[in-house]
């Protein structure tokens, strides 16, 4: 297996090509075949796709092969007929959209899920039953086809809402990408032209500014002072330098590539300030377009909760059909006629269809997605609500999802001292001391040797918040400045800039020469910022206090220390000194000039370090230690530097601050990396390189024995092989992330978050969940509504069940004893889909038992939705006290009325007879065919009462699963009041109100049957709250393994 | 697996991983080639465990098993066959001696404790119905609004209302005689002498008194049926195409006709031609239900009552043709032209004589 696993940023020329020239529907069938003949066939094939890489050797080409390549000419471009021909070839250059489906298809997908299937199969058994039935008797009733119209229309109308809850959803999501027509500026015909992005073709030679997103893949043709900005790419957050050297062999690594969608930063004014290349990808085939689609290559994963319902659907099958033919047997050798029998058969398999179920989980779950939205989660996919809750992983993207994305000044050194800098998002309180003189010059440097600039006119808006022209570093620079001294622009004003060295990458400096604005000094001030150790060396002292002191070796060492010490925070440490040049050798008439380097450019006086970082949101630490305290490993994979992600990772405590590395621990101990035992450590970072060379088995290890993970320098692909390997291990995944890069990932993972406002639309699309805020926190949130309503779901479908018990006895009982039916189908669907709706949404709406944030996520396989206990617990307990209460009604009624319980007994026959219009009760009455239906009828309501007033009790007791109601408190939860009223709202109505239309089978109860099944009400509760006391009391005993549910 | 994968919880990366990869291989093939093996000896640890946490864990196993093979991707057969193992260890595991993944001890315990709560259950149902049959008296129904207004049923019936026949023909009529005779046999005067008392016609009969005190009959002799008393003519006018249909109203406990007057009965064509029917004698001739025939109460009690019976002897009616009759009661009270019972107050047949 090790040699399969995918090489990161391998070119596999000849694979992609052959994938590129099939059909891409042909593609998709073809494996969509592999995918359902064989799982391990899956595998392969998956792999395969996954090391489809890229296709790119522009790079090592030089100017002349690439005109030849392309057929263009870097000066004068492709000739306008040239272009057209190549657009007509290649397509425009946009991204494929990801493969809508069809709305039709939505909508149907949202009929046949798990438990719309069985609401199907109970509908058509119905209609078999029915025309059985018909076949037989000409005049049978219709209640059959009845029932099976009512549950094909349940599952069709609780379709059409899940599809509108997530054609909502989909919508916001919509209005997120406002796409502006990108434009793009191209040499064609000798002429340069702005034409929109989308018509570039390959050979196009593009001029590109600062500021410009590059509109296609491009091989730079000229660049100087070029830096983009790929984090949505590879996940750096540092600007990458671009020249037009071939650096690297890999493509995504060398200097000479420039990125569809990437940003240029910036690009040297001088001498042109464009930079040149050649278009040499467009659309789909640009590394940005093969990311999409791998990500529309993954699978995606079946939510856990989808599984629950499948596993819970198998139960409630298994019990219908096993109690189904247990009857049928039982019926048949009562010598019923085989057809009758069957008619049972299939009575008793629709009786244990909870028809109401399926409506009302939707609606739980689009509740919880609504206040999940409110606490900016929208949720894409309405089973993804739960996912959160069972995750047991959180693979979290580090740029943008875990830090800022935007570089910040995190410390200083000046003064022999290291100072910390406010970090937070918006609260810029900075606290370090900034009396010392030092300080002032640092400041100054800061300030004067930056090129960034603020957008005019955004006075108004937050000083972090505006938007600033010019790179990364500088821009931190320039805000921190702006913060800590003032109006920026001024001072710079005030002190007026004669000479500039821009920073370029053999320099490794800047350098600005500016008058003071000090009226009475005339000398110039020298200013420069750059790479520590190149600042160093230009510099023969220091300033300590304020005061130029010589530099002597202890002072150099007290910097490497310190240069050190930031370096490994996984900073971006920047050296800073400056020059006051005498007013004699520099009057202010001199006239500097940048080339001939006519100014010192040694013994400067060296002013302090300052160093940066793409700092974490303010929120994440807390948000993780949530995470870590529900039990959720939270793995950092990044595409960036290891040094970095290890810093952000204990700053934000994913390495938490205790844990060493292996290789802290061998620094520590001063030994060599092989010696140290590697069960102390309890973190590791794993390099993209080390990825690279694991078998599965190897990654398996990993992420089984460290308990806190940072991947870094990983590719998309890695990232994929990560979120496979967690999978392997039984959990359920999130992936977190907000670039490209991420979208496979995404994709792959149980539950995809991407991040509403930074995200790119790619991930956005791939993934199941948006945080509007981008803020981490709003994960915690998540995954505590998620456990929420799995608790709460439990609760629902237990309820759901018990009552179920109580709507299939009669119809046993009527089998086997021979009494009157006791309950009809009509009112059955009344209990269904009447009364115990609002009860059971109104589950969704309890409030935690305990702490569900300090407890284990739930394993997938072994803490099920329904499990045994609470089958076991609804049907034969509840499910039968409940019954009984009912036939205590059912019996009461038809006592009082004349038929005594023995007379009941084997009366089925004569008193289903039509011609038996004389049949006589216990008390020697003689009935009439209509009279006994109408008591009959009289029995479903009274039945239904029992039920309805004992599902009262049932609704409380489903309250809680382990406390005391009276723990939990009553009415806590205002909506199971509602429900309560609700219910007997309704029964009021349908027996009072339309008891008189004869058609639904109600009539009007005497007021005292509503009472009779009270204390059977209590019993229930009663016995519930032992139920708990037990658990409570004992904890892992019998009792609690077999009655917790 | 997970366990053994726990244990060596020696972290491979990133260095050295070479000799653990091999070990990993081994365990991967032992573990595939005798998984029983495996199952035994993880049996065998789990021995000292309690008896519910086996029980789990077998099952979780058992589980991990399954997905294991899928995930192997064997030939289907094999599948197949060890799915059938799997569940017929379930069913019995012989070295465990567990069925249902539980133990005979588990077995017991569980029913013992489903004994006791089904036991106690049934107590309360007991004492429910105990409670239920207090609250009813043996003697009066408590309600009888269902039952009333009263039904009515016809003599001969036999699971038709359709009465056909052929007058020379005594096949077609002969189980109408039988029918009568037979139900008339408990009406015949010797009988009612000997049981019932004749009591003063055009009042209740009111028995006051106890509840529980044996209630006396008024006669209904056969014999005022007259002619269609089958006494005179055995074969109720059947032999001559004017036949007898008697009336009975249903017997409803504490039922007494409104204001003191007896119901009536009154046929007439229910559709078609007033004339198919030119004529019907009622026995007894006032053609109604004596009011010392009432109040009914109950057959605890009332052991010899005799309902009373209206005879509608059908002397001229349309032969060769089906006409729907409709028998009404009439009076006070009483409520014919409910339309969803037919049976309520009214009954509706055809005579289709043929000669």
């Amino acid at each position: 297996m090790g040699q399969k696993t995918p090489q990161i940023y391998s070119v596999e020329l000849n694979g992609a090509k052959d994938m590129k020239q099939t059909d891409k529907g042909d593609d998709k069938d073809k494996y969509r075949g592999l995918w359902s003949t064989c799982l391990e066939l899956r595998k392969n094939h998956h792999k395969e796709h996954v090391t489809k890489e890229i296709d790119l050797d522009d790079h090592k080409l030089s100017n002349k092969e690439l005109e030849n390549k392309y057929h263009t000419n870097i000066v004068t471009g492709l000739s306008s007929t040239q272009a057209a021909e190549l657009l007509a070839r290649d397509g425009p250059n946009a991204l494929s959209p990801p493969q809508e489906t069809p709305e039709i298809i939505k909508f149907l997908k949202q009929m046949v899920g798990g438990f719309s299937i069985l609401l199907w199969v109970g509908a058509i058994l119905c209609w078999i039953a029915y025309g059985i039935q018909f076949s037989n008797d000409k005049s049978s009733s219709l209640d059959n086809v009845y029932l099976g119209t009512v549950l094909a229309l349940v599952v069709i109308l609780t379709g059409i809402f899940a599809y509108y809850q997530e054609a909502k959803s989909t919508n916001i999501m919509a209005s997120f990408s406002k796409m502006i027509p990108q434009q793009a500026l191209v040499i064609r015909d000798s002429e340069k032209k702005i034409i929109p992005a989308e018509q570039l073709v390959v050979g196009d030679i593009v001029e590109i500014k600062g500021g410009d997103q590059i509109p296609a893949d491009i091989r730079l043709l000229f660049a100087q002072g070029c830096k983009v900005d790929n984090s949505s790419l590879t996940g750096e957050s540092e600007p990458q330098p671009r020249s037009c050297e071939f650096t690297h062999d890999n493509p995504l690594e060398t200097k000479n590539i420039g990125f569809y969608s990437t940003t240029c930063l910036e690009v040297s004014i001088s001498p042109v300030g464009t930079a040149t290349g050649m278009v040499i990808n467009t659309g789909d085939r640009t590394i940005i377009g093969h990311i999409a689609s791998l990500a529309s290559g993954v699978g995606n994963e079946k939510t856990p909760i989808a599984t629950e319902i499948e596993h819970f659907v198998h139960i409630v099958a298994g019990v219908a059909i096993s109690i189904g033919v247990l009857f049928f047997i039982i019926a048949v050798s009562m010598k019923y006629r085989v057809l009758d029998s069957i008619i049972f058969l299939i009575g008793i398999i629709v009786a244990n269809v909870p028809e109401g179920l399926l409506a009302t989980v939707t609606v739980t779950l689009s509740l919880t997605a609504k206040r999940m939205a409110k606490k900016n989660c929208l949720v894409k996919n309405l089973e993804a609500v739960e996912t959160l809750g069972s995750t047991s992983i959180i693979c979290s993207d580090k740029t943008g999802t875990l830090t800022q994305n935007r570089m910040t000044v995190a410390h200083l050194w000046f003064d022999n001292q290291i100072f910390m800098a406010d970090t937070s998002e918006d609260h810029f309180k900075q606290t370090f001391d900034q009396s010392s003189g030092t300080w002032a010059s640092l400041s100054k440097i800061i300030t004067l040797c930056n090129r960034a600039e603020f957008r005019p006119g955004q006075e108004r808006v937050p000083i972090m918040k505006r938007v600033v022209v010019g790179d990364a570093s500088e821009t931190a620079l320039l805000k921190f400045s702006e913060v800590v001294l003032g109006d920026v622009m001024e001072i710079r004003k005030r002190n007026h800039k004669v000479a500039e060295i821009p920073f370029n990458s053999t320099n490794k400096f800047q350098l600005s020469i500016h008058k003071t604005d000090d009226p009475t000094d005339k000398r110039f001030l020298m200013v420069m910022k750059g790479a520590p150790e190149k600042i160093l060396e230009k510099c023969s002292t220091i300033m300590v206090n304020g005061q130029e002191q010589p530099l002597d070796q202890s002072t150099a060492e007290a910097f490497y220390t310190a240069y050190m010490e930031l370096g490994g925070l996984g900073e971006r440490v920047l050296g800073f000194c400056h020059l006051y040049l005498s007013a004699d050798e520099f009057p202010e008439t001199y006239s500097f000039d940048v080339d001939a380097m006519n100014f010192p450019m040694s013994n400067l006086c060296f002013v302090g370090l300052l160093s940066m970082i793409d700092p974490p949101r303010s929120t994440v630490p807390d948000a993780i230690t949530k995470c870590r305290s529900a039990g959720i490993k939270v793995i950092m994979v990044t595409g960036d530097h290891p040094i970095t992600a290890k810093a952000i990772a204990k700053s934000v405590g994913i390495i938490s601050a205790n844990s060493e590395t292996v290789e802290d621990i061998a620094k520590r101990l001063n030994i060599a990396v092989e010696q140290v035992n590697k069960q102390d450590a309890k973190a590791v970072v794993v390099t993209g390189m080390e990825l690279k060379d694991m078998s599965e088995d190897q990654l398996d290890e990993v992420l089984t024995s460290y308990p806190e993970i940072v991947f870094a320098r990983t590719s998309p692909q890695q990232k994929l092989i990560i979120v496979e390997g967690c999978q392997r291990q039984d959990a359920v995944v999130a992936v977190t992330g907000d670039g490209v890069n991420d979208s496979p990932a995404l994709k792959k993972a149980d539950i995809g978050i991407a991040m509403g406002i930074a995200g790119s639309d790619a991930a956005k699309n791939a993934a199941d969940m948006v945080l509007l805020d981008d803020n981490f926190a709003s994960i915690v949130t998540g995954v505590e509504e998620g456990r929420l309503i799995f608790d709460n779901l439990k609760k629902t479908i237990a309820y759901t069940l018990t009552k179920n018990i109580a709507e299939l006895c009669p119809f046993l009982i009527y089998i086997i004893v021979g009494v009157p039916l006791p309950l009809g189908t009509i009112t059955i669907l009344f209990i269904d889909l009447g009364t115990d709706i609002v009860p059971s949404i109104a589950l969704a709406y309890e409030k935690a038992e305990s702490d569900i944030m300090n407890r284990k996520p739930r394993h997938k396989k072994k803490d099920r939705l329904v499990n045994k206990p609470l089958a076991v617990y609804s049907y034969l307990h509840i499910g039968l006290m409940q019954s009984l209460g009912a036939f205590l009604v059912y019996f009461t009624v038809y006592a009082q009325e004349g038929f005594r319980p023995s007379t009941l007994i084997n009366l089925r026959v004569e008193w289903e007879k039509d011609f038996v219009n004389n049949l006589e009760d216990s008390y020697g009455q003689e009935w009439t065919r209509y009279q006994r239906k109408y008591l009959e009828w009289t029995g479903y309501t009274a039945f239904f009462i029992g039920i309805m007033i004992q599902q009262i009790a049932d609704l409380i007791i489903r309250k809680t699963r382990k406390n005391s109601i009276f723990q939990q408190g009553l009415f806590r939860n205002k909506v199971i009041w509602v429900g309560i009223a609700s219910q007997i709202i309704i029964a009021l109505i349908l027996s009072y109100g339309l008891g008189s239309i004869t058609a639904l089978n109600f009539t009007m109860l005497r007021p005292q049957y509503w009472f009779v099944a009270v204390p059977h009400a209590f019993l229930i509760w009663v016995y519930d709250e032992v139920r708990k006391l037990f658990i409570r009391l004992y904890p892992g005993s019998w009792w609690d393994k077999n009655m917790y549910y | 697996m997970r366990r053994q994968l726990r244990s060596r919880r020696a972290p491979v990366f990133p260095h050295s991983y070479r000799y653990r990869l091999d070990d990993q291989d081994e365990v991967n093939q032992n573990y595939l080639a005798d998984e029983e093996e495996e199952a035994e000896e993880e049996a065998r640890v789990m021995v000292v465990h309690n008896l519910e946490e086996e029980e789990e864990e077998d099952e979780v196993k058992e589980e991990e098993e399954k997905n294991e093979e899928e995930g192997q991707g064997q030939p289907t057969s094999n599948t197949w066959w060890r799915k059938l193992q799997i569940m017929n260890e379930y069913l019995w595991d012989p070295e465990k001696r567990m069925s249902l993944a539980r133990t005979g001890q588990s077995w017991s315990l569980i029913l013992v404790i489903y004994f006791f709560f089904y036991a106690s259950l049934a107590a309360v149902i007991t004492l429910c119905m105990y409670t239920l049959f207090l609250t009813i008296g043996p003697y009066m129904p408590t309600f009888t609004e269902r039952v009333k207004p009263p039904g009515v049923m016809i003599r001969p019936f036999a699971h038709s209302l359709n009465f056909n026949f052929n007058v020379s023909e005594p096949d077609t009529w002969q189980h109408y005689v039988i029918s009568l005779n037979g139900f008339l046999q408990g009406y015949n005067d010797s009988l009612q002498e000997e049981m019932n008392i004749d009591c003063p016609p055009g009042q209740y009969f009111i028995q006051d008194g106890n509840e529980d005190e044996d209630k006396k009959a008024c006669q209904f002799k056969r014999s005022f049926l007259k002619n269609c008393s089958g006494l005179e003519d055995p074969t109720f006018g059947y032999s001559t195409g004017q036949p007898c249909i008697l009336l009975k109203m249903n017997r409803i406990v504490g039922f007494r006709p409104e204001l003191g007057d007896p119901v009536k009965v009154s046929c007439k064509v229910q559709r078609g031609d007033e004339n198919d029917i030119r004529s019907i004698n009622y026995y007894p001739e006032s053609a109604s239900f004596d009011l010392r025939y009432y109040p009914y109460y109950g057959k605890m009690t009332h052991v010899n009552y005799t309902s009373p019976l209206v005879a509608m002897h059908f002397t001229d009616v349309v032969k060769n043709q089906a006409v729907p009759v409709q028998c009404q009661l009439k009076g006070k009270g009483i409520i014919n032209d409910v339309i969803n019972d037919r049976f309520v107050g009214r009954i509706i047949f055809t005579l289709n004589i043929e000669t």
